[in-house]
């Protein structure tokens, strides 16, 4: 091989006939141009003619050159140049691959396998043994070592089967068996795909890699290198949380994901590194709402457990007991304190109501007690017990409380009450006063337009000031609050519903109401005791929450925050529902630094450089298309063709040549042009799906992939083995070759035109299926697919019955659950249908597609809780169904052969 | 009755054997048509019919002869002698070998055609005349009217072979006194010539020569590098620079055509050129006035 710079010549001993070229020049140069050919009937007078001179016309010199041209193409093409050539290996040992298959591989795991990929077919064109290291642990029991010498078709094999995993690679193990393998080979070519960041031992693991032989290390550039979110804080009421990247030096751009339990998107935040910046701290400003709701910050496209936070219930949600005897009666509902506590709490809470005794049973921060029919003593001791161990007792004054007081309250009070503004009474009822600056409730501005009627007075004491969080106008305190042991109770000294004030009613409740929960300390650990977490849900290493394997360990709750990262911990969920906890990575890795200084032994590359493209068939058709144009000159020259019919052979040769080019490419370049009529071959030669366009890029991917995940599903299970599926525009595209058209409803939506209205009802009367699945959160309140549809006739509907074909279609189905459940789905009723009574349209509004969803590697994409994967597993199911009813109809419920089944199974 | 038909049939096989026949006779009476206009003073051409005498029958007549009708009116038998009309016939003879299907480019009629077109043109300005006319080396014997017309056309386009078609009309022996006209390139050596024409004069025949030349036979327009190549076998020539040799070209074909002049001359011939990009008109009326002088 010849090397020129990014060109090299696999056989460059045919560059010798290069030489051969000037000869040619001067042989076509001296050679005259093949004569024009006349037919002339005066012939006999041109006969015996003397020429006066003899000079002989020449061959014109662009004629030549395109000649020479010709043959230079022809010479260079047989050399077989190619650009940006593979390497070959220096050593005469095994080619040993090392990829760091830690957390930090996940963000461009994609590079590495296409590193790899170009390494073995080096190795195999030099027929190279390979051996192949991970520097992670697949499991906790399996140690690291070397793979045997293996050809590079296994080492192939066993690649694709590597991932990476949610732990930090653990070199020190991984140099332990480098040396082992130096014992026996010294003459290796060592390949390190490195992460590119440094940890404890890479100084030891590149001294052994230098033992096995001549080492190089692939490090990503700069901007590829894993970014690294810290754990979350709390600053005031939101969140903060900060990204790392490993190398300063230029600006960049991350995106971070909020996401719910549930997988959904419910926020988005950039964050703009400049070059010098190396960690950024974010404020997640999210509404009190989604908040709570936030269960999962990861970076957008940076995959691994690195981009990836998970937040546990310390930090999201505030569980708020409200005290209740029984359920409420509709009668007194607005009249009731429940209710104003409740509809003020509910935006930022998770509220719970029940007796006190049941509400103790779980792990609570706050509990509100409305004025209550008196406490028994023992639930009085359970409470103080509780507020004594750090819960918040919120209290509200009321004629309870008032005639009968008790010990849990924050001051004395003066038994009865006093009320404004009544028949008997001089005072005007009172507004608020302004909230001192040291009280919790700093910072609201009270409304002039509260007032109150009544309230229960306090003894006065000295502490009074200090345990008055909120005043009337004329210094009476509103709100007084006292700690206890590491707790606190908090009394409204008037009601929570309107009796006594205006105050529920007004906004300054809600926002009172949330800074005090605010002061909650969150779930008590001392609550509920577990002394084991086992392990609920773990990031695999692209930072996907998946069920744990069986092999990680629980966590002992007292040491869960000096828990390490490591292959039997690895970073997720652990404890049940009620006290979960999660594990960051963030925890055990606390800083990221950049590999920069290599030793001298080590050959420093990139992993992404230009990809290896052989010249030679192009080089050759040049000469081709060159060659077929020195013809046609030729011939034009010789008066063989007339002027016009060179202009037509021209054509000719032109689209004669074009399919010949085209396959002469083929291996270089994939054919753009789609016919449409390819296209209908492809849509009809298989059973093919077909998903309706959204115009919403990120729904339409999901559409494929989803029908992609269901198509596996299917290939696996029955004897449906659909194509890829096909994304269609009702408006344009013919709609007959599909069985079943999947049509995701979103928001934004253009409904089809009056053509693909008529379309549509054309394709539905001659036996097609829609789809309609309902991705928006409010599923069948939202309004959406009513204005889609409503150019279509469509039939009337009822909701599945338990015994339609659809729930035994294949499975045997109760439900009908995608990535939501429980919302029905709805069939056209069996009267009102013309084919055969197969219902033409299926509406759900569980987000199907979500749940079949797959990505590239055929993992899911989203998760699918509640049930987790066994409803994905009912959602696949579910697929199923519809292909079946789609494909068959009511195949399952012809009554005919009913008596013949039921004898069998009677056999 | 039967001879009616077979003319008709004849005529039908003429249009089906060949489409060309009705536009090329069309064409030649219309250019006919012209040239009879451009004769001025002269309505026919004054050529009696047929009667000259009765005479009593002889053994040996033939019993065709026969003028019935006479015969009945008196005892004798009468024969029905008509004028030797072969003294007045014109023979027409047209060059019909490879060399004269050439065109020199696709707007110019190939010779033959333009040859053809002008012999039956004239064969037609001469059976509106009265003339009998007939095609040296095809017809017997020179017929008059329509019909002479109609089957002169059908045998100028008879597909005889091409190649075997002798460049120079062979001598035959006709009436004397009539007259013949030659269309042809006349691009054979002058020596050919002069012998072959000089046979048809001994026979005190007068004769028309009408040489029809494409252009670029007077003026080979061609340039460069070219092989050349006769159409009649006669063999290849390989020009290096068709520029350098054309002056001398030009001036060989002038002496070719002096030397067929001198050739007319000589015998009481007279001589018509005509270029294919000419208009057949004016050669034809230069033509046509030459030989109604004379008959």
């Amino acid at each position: 091989m010849l090397t020129l710079g990014a060109l090299a010549f696999a056989a460059p001993w045919i560059l010798l006939a290069l030489v051969g070229v000037p000869v040619l020049w001067w042989l076509l140069r001296v050679t005259p141009p093949s004569p024009k050919l006349v037919q002339f009937p005066a012939i006999r007078l041109l006969f015996r003619l003397q020429e006066k001179e003899d000079t002989p016309a020449r061959t014109p010199w662009w004629l030549l050159l395109l000649r020479v041209l010709i043959v230079l193409l022809i010479i260079f093409g047989v050399a077989h140049p190619l650009m940006n050539p593979e390497e070959g290996f220096k050593e005469k040992g095994p080619l040993v691959i090392v990829i760091d298959n830690g957390w930090s591989a996940a963000p461009n795991w994609q590079t590495r396998q296409n590193s790899v990929s170009e390494l073995l077919d080096t190795a195999s064109r030099e027929d190279r043994k390979v051996i192949l290291m991970a520097t992670a642990r697949r499991a906790p029991a399996q140690q690291i070592s070397a793979s045997k010498l293996m050809r590079a078709a296994d080492a192939r094999a066993v690649f694709q089967a590597m991932t990476p995993q949610p732990w930090p690679e653990n070199y020190k193990e991984t140099a332990r068996s480098l040396d082992e393998l130096a014992k026996r080979t010294s003459d290796g070519n060592v390949v390190w795909l490195s992460d590119g960041l440094l940890h404890q031992d890479t100084e030891t693991l590149m001294a052994s890699l230098q033992k096995v032989g001549r080492a190089m290390a692939l490090i990503d550039a700069a901007g590829d290198l894993p970014v690294l979110l810290h754990p979350a804080r709390l600053a005031g009421t939101h969140l903060a949380i900060a990204l790392e990247r490993a190398k300063v030096g230029r600006p960049k751009q991350y995106e971070l994901q909020m996401m719910d339990e549930n997988g959904r998107v419910i926020g988005r935040r950039t964050v703009s590194f400049k070059a010098s910046d190396r960690k950024i701290d974010t404020v997640l400003s999210l509404p009190a709402e989604l908040r709570n709701r936030l269960a999962q910050v990861s970076v957008d496209r940076h995959q691994g457990v690195g981009a990836t936070l998970l937040l546990d219930e310390r930090l999201r949600r505030r569980p708020v007991g409200v005290v209740s005897a029984a359920a409420l009666t509709g009668s007194h509902r607005l009249l009731s304190d429940l209710f104003y506590i409740e509809r003020a709490l509910s935006p930022f809470s998770e509220v719970r109501k029940g007796p006190i005794d049941q509400l103790l049973q779980r792990p609570l921060s706050v509990i509100f007690l409305p004025d209550w029919a008196p406490l028994t003593r023992q639930e009085r001791e359970r409470l103080a017990r509780w507020v004594k161990g750090g819960g918040l007792l919120v209290r509200f004054a009321g004629p309870a409380l008032a005639r009968n007081s008790d010990d849990l309250v924050p001051v004395r009070l003066r038994s009865g009450d006093r009320s404004f503004g009544g028949a008997m009474t001089w005072a005007q009822p009172l507004g608020l006063a302004d909230f001192d600056a040291d009280s919790p409730f700093a910072g609201l501005s009270a409304p002039s337009d509260v007032s109150v009627r009544r309230q229960v007075l306090t003894e006065p004491g000295i502490e009074l000031a200090r345990k008055t969080w909120a005043r009337l106008r004329d210094g009476t305190p509103l709100v007084t609050a006292d700690k206890r042991g590491k707790g606190m109770i908090v009394l409204f000294h008037t009601t929570a519903n309107p009796d006594w004030s205006n105050l529920p009613l007004s906004g300054i409740f809600v926002e009172m109401l949330q800074r005090t929960v605010a002061l909650g300390r969150g779930v008590a650990e001392g609550g509920a005791r577990q002394t084991m977490l086992l392990p609920y849900r773990i990031l695999d290493g692209f930072g996907k929450l998946v069920e744990a394997p069986e092999w990680v360990r629980p966590i002992e709750t007292v040491n869960f925050s000096k828990t390490v990262v490591r292959p039997a911990n690895p970073p997720g969920l652990y404890g049940d529902s009620a006290s979960r906890r999660s594990l960051n990575l963030s925890s055990t890795v606390r800083k990221l630094e950049p590999l920069d200084a290599l030793p001298t032994g080590i050959t420093r590359l990139g992993y992404k450089k230009a990809k290896e493209i052989d010249l030679r068939p192009w080089l050759l058709m040049a000469a081709l298309a060159l060659f077929l144009l020195d013809l046609l000159i030729s011939f034009l020259m010789r008066g063989l063709l007339s002027q016009r019919t060179a202009a037509r052979t021209t054509v000719l040769v032109a689209l004669l040549a074009l399919p010949g080019a085209v396959l002469l490419a083929s291996g270089v370049a994939p054919v753009q042009a789609q016919i449409l009529e390819e296209d209908a071959i492809r849509a009809t030669r298989e059973t093919v799906f077909a998903y309706v366009k959204t115009g919403n890029s990120g729904a339409d991917r999901v559409s494929r992939r989803g029908l992609i995940g269901l198509g596996i599903v299917l290939a696996s299970r029955t004897s449906v083995e659909p194509g890829p599926p096909r994304a269609v525009d009702v408006n344009t595209d013919e709609l007959a070759f599909y069985p079943l058209l999947y049509w995701p409803v979103i928001d934004g939506q253009t409904p089809p035109t009056k053509q693909g209205n008529s379309r549509l009802q054309a394709f539905l009367r001659n036996g097609g299926m829609i789809v309609f699945d309902i991705r928006l959160p409010e599923g069948f309140r939202s309004n959406a697919l009513k204005n889609l549809v409503a150019g279509l006739k469509m039939p009337a509907f009822q909701e599945t019955p338990s015994n339609h074909v659809l729930t035994r279609a294949y499975y045997l189905l109760q439900r009908f659950p995608g990535r939501r459940t429980g919302e029905p789905v709805w069939v056209a009723r069996q009267d009102q249908t013309a084919n055969d009574g197969v219902s033409p349209i299926i509406i759900g509004s569980n987000d199907w597609a979500s749940a079949w969803a797959v990505d590239l590697s055929g993992r899911p994409m989203f998760p699918a809780p509640p049930g987790g994967e066994y409803q994905r597993e009912l959602a696949y199911r579910v697929g199923i169904n519809i292909v079946m009813y789609a494909l068959t109809g009511n195949y399952k419920s012809d009554q005919v052969h009913i008596p013949t089944i039921i004898r069998r199974l009677g056999q | 009755m039967s001879e009616l038909a077979s003319r008709f049939r004849i005529r039908r096989d003429a249009e089906t054997s060949s489409s060309r026949l009705p536009p090329l006779l069309v064409a030649a009476q219309r250019v006919a048509a012209t040239v009879e206009q451009g004769v001025h003073g002269r309505r026919r051409v004054g050529l009696g019919e047929t009667f000259w005498q009765f005479r009593q029958y002889e053994p040996g007549d033939s019993l065709r002869s026969i003028d019935w009708r006479q015969s009945a009116k008196t005892d004798h038998i009468y024969i029905r002698e008509t004028e030797w009309a072969a003294v007045q016939s014109v023979w027409l003879w047209r060059d019909a070998s490879a060399s004269m299907r050439w065109r020199s480019g696709k707007k110019i009629p190939a010779k033959r055609d333009r040859a053809d077109l002008m012999a039956l043109a004239l064969a037609s300005l001469l059976t509106r005349g009265g003339e009998q006319i007939g095609m040296l080396g095809l017809d017997e014997r020179a017929s008059s009217g329509s019909v002479a017309l109609d089957r002169m056309a059908f045998s100028l386009l008879g597909n005889g072979p091409e190649q075997q078609s002798p460049n120079l009309p062979r001598f035959e022996s006709l009436p004397r006194h009539c007259h013949l006209v030659l269309f042809g390139d006349f691009l054979t050596p002058l020596e050919e010539i002069d012998h072959r024409l000089r046979q048809f004069a001994s026979n005190q025949i007068s004769g028309y020569i009408v040489q029809v030349l494409d252009p670029a036979e007077t003026s080979l327009p061609f340039d460069g590098r070219t092989r050349f190549e006769g159409l009649e076998d006669e063999g290849r020539i390989l020009i290096k620079r068709v520029e350098n040799v054309r002056e001398e070209y030009v001036a060989r074909m002038a002496r070719q055509r002096a030397g067929l002049q001198e050739i007319a001359r000589s015998i009481g011939w007279s001589l018509v050129s005509h270029m294919t990009d000419q208009p057949p008109e004016q050669a034809l009326l230069a033509l046509f006035v030459r030989i109604a002088a004379e008959v």
